[in-house]
């Protein structure tokens, strides 16, 4: 534009110099605006993480007395626990960081405490996650992606944590620490994790990538560098500075909220309904039934009693039965109703499989399998 | 940790392992497949000097 006299001074355009309704659509190219000008990822099932608010936790709500590896409580997540000598109890706990939409956090509860780690002492919080579900991730190419962590954590214990994602099929690990900066307060952090050009994820059911949530950890894990990049693992580097958050029966450490995403900044929890999250928790364990409920129609072949069970949705692998077992745990009710221990696996698949029991029946007879116990418990397990 | 290890079979065949753990009432019916998680754990333990019962068919 030509201008008599002197050229206008130039102004910033601010936000109210455009009257609401005056730029449309139309305006605006197709391509115009990007991924990074949009304030938040909208992408469904951006979450990783598979139960990232805990609602899930079929197995138990409150699980005291942990001293080993193991899934104890919340779907997914899973403790594990090298030499340590610490106790503690395991709960899908209610305290959450408030107005955020949360109703489930997981606890550690310190019962027995670890005060001075020996070297091959280590304890964190885990997910583990198949190979196929992170191809688009594009790890071991040039165009790797970048990963970004996010959570709420509250902790007695104040000062420095470790997260980190470990590269099962390359043994390559990359570690993040946060701080803790108020103690049994809920506070919200994030952490990003370059793309790595190396090492590509096997496209199968397999466990490939694990992010830890470090708790503690003994100089086989603090006494090098920091791995804040991508490399080969080596222990030392693991879990530099992290604090001992097992060194008092008064320490606790809550997590909720987690999720693990595309890109280099955080996005809004991403919440799944109810039913969504727990199918996606199927997969890996399926509650069957307890106490004394129903479990499943069968009969008897020659002294066997057995019964088909197709699963609610294909598991990741051929589970297992996982049973919490006892004297006359469980009951056949037929002509002549038996009760007996525990259940076998037969002719096992991802989709279902043949539950029996020999508590010796007469051939030909049909009836159904309950829990007999207030006790009893039956689920599948296909976990990483 | 593991307490025993026995040998499943039905009509005749071996199909699985049935898995005890010392002070738990936890009992494991696991699939001979080395997906399963439980199954490479019971390898594990036999490769350290563990011994599966078996009591035949």
């Amino acid at each position: 534009m030509a201008y008599i006299g002197r050229t206008p001074t130039p102004a910033a355009l601010t936000a109210s110099d455009i009257t609401d309704g005056i730029i449309s659509t139309a305006k605006i190219a197709d391509n115009a605006v990007t991924e990074p000008k949009t304030a938040w990822n909208d992408v469904p099932y951006r979450n990783i993480i598979i139960n990232g608010d805990m609602s899930q936790s079929q197995r138990a709500t409150s699980t005291s007395s942990v001293a080993t590896n193991g899934y104890h409580a919340c779907d997914r997540f899973r403790l594990a626990k090298g030499d340590s000598t610490a106790v503690v109890t395991i709960s899908q706990a209610t305290d959450v960081p408030t107005g955020e939409g949360f109703f489930n956090s997981f606890k550690v509860d310190v019962t027995t405490e670890d005060a001075s780690f020996v070297a091959a002492d280590n304890i964190l919080i885990q997910q583990k996650m198949e190979g196929q579900m992170l191809q688009h991730l594009k790890k071991g190419t040039a165009n790797a992606e970048s990963l970004t962590l996010s959570f709420w954590v509250k902790s007695t214990k104040t000062g420095t944590y470790i997260a980190s994602l470990y590269d099962r099929d390359n043994s390559r690990l990359i570690s993040k620490s946060y701080t803790v900066s108020v103690s049994d307060t809920w506070e919200e952090k994030s952490v990003t994790f370059a793309g790595d050009t190396t090492g590509a994820l096997g496209n199968d059911n397999g466990a490939s990538l694990d992010v830890w949530w470090w708790l503690g950890a003994g100089s086989n894990y603090t006494s090098g560098t920091l791995a804040t990049s991508w490399e080969s693992s080596t222990s030392a580097n693991h879990a530099v500075g992290q604090v001992n958050s097992l060194d008092s029966t008064s320490n606790d450490f809550l997590i909720t909220g987690i999720q693990l995403e595309v890109g280099t900044s955080a996005s809004d929890f991403e919440f799944l309904p109810y039913d969504v999250n727990l199918q996606r928790c199927f997969r890996y364990f399926e509650h069957i039934a307890a106490n004394n409920t129903f479990i499943g129609m069968g009969g008897s072949y020659l002294a066997d009693y057995v019964g088909l069970h197709r699963y609610c949705t294909p598991k990741r692998g051929t589970p297992s039965i996982t049973q919490v077992s006892g004297t006359d745990y469980f009951r056949i009710y037929t002509g002549t109703s038996v009760s007996f221990d525990s259940f076998t696996i037969a002719y096992a698949s991802q989709h279902g499989c043949l539950l029996y029991a020999q508590p010796t029946m007469t051939d030909n007879l049909v009836g159904w399998f309950t829990c007999n116990n207030a006790s009893a418990k039956i689920a599948l397990e296909a976990e990483l | 940790m593991i307490d025993t290890v026995t040998k499943n079979y039905f009509i005749g065949e071996f199909m699985s392992y049935q898995v005890t753990y010392t002070d738990s009432n936890i009992v494991k019916s696991v699939p001979l497949n080395e997906d399963n998680t439980d199954y490479q754990v019971i390898q594990q333990w036999i490769a350290d000097g563990g011994t599966v019962i078996d009591n035949g068919a």
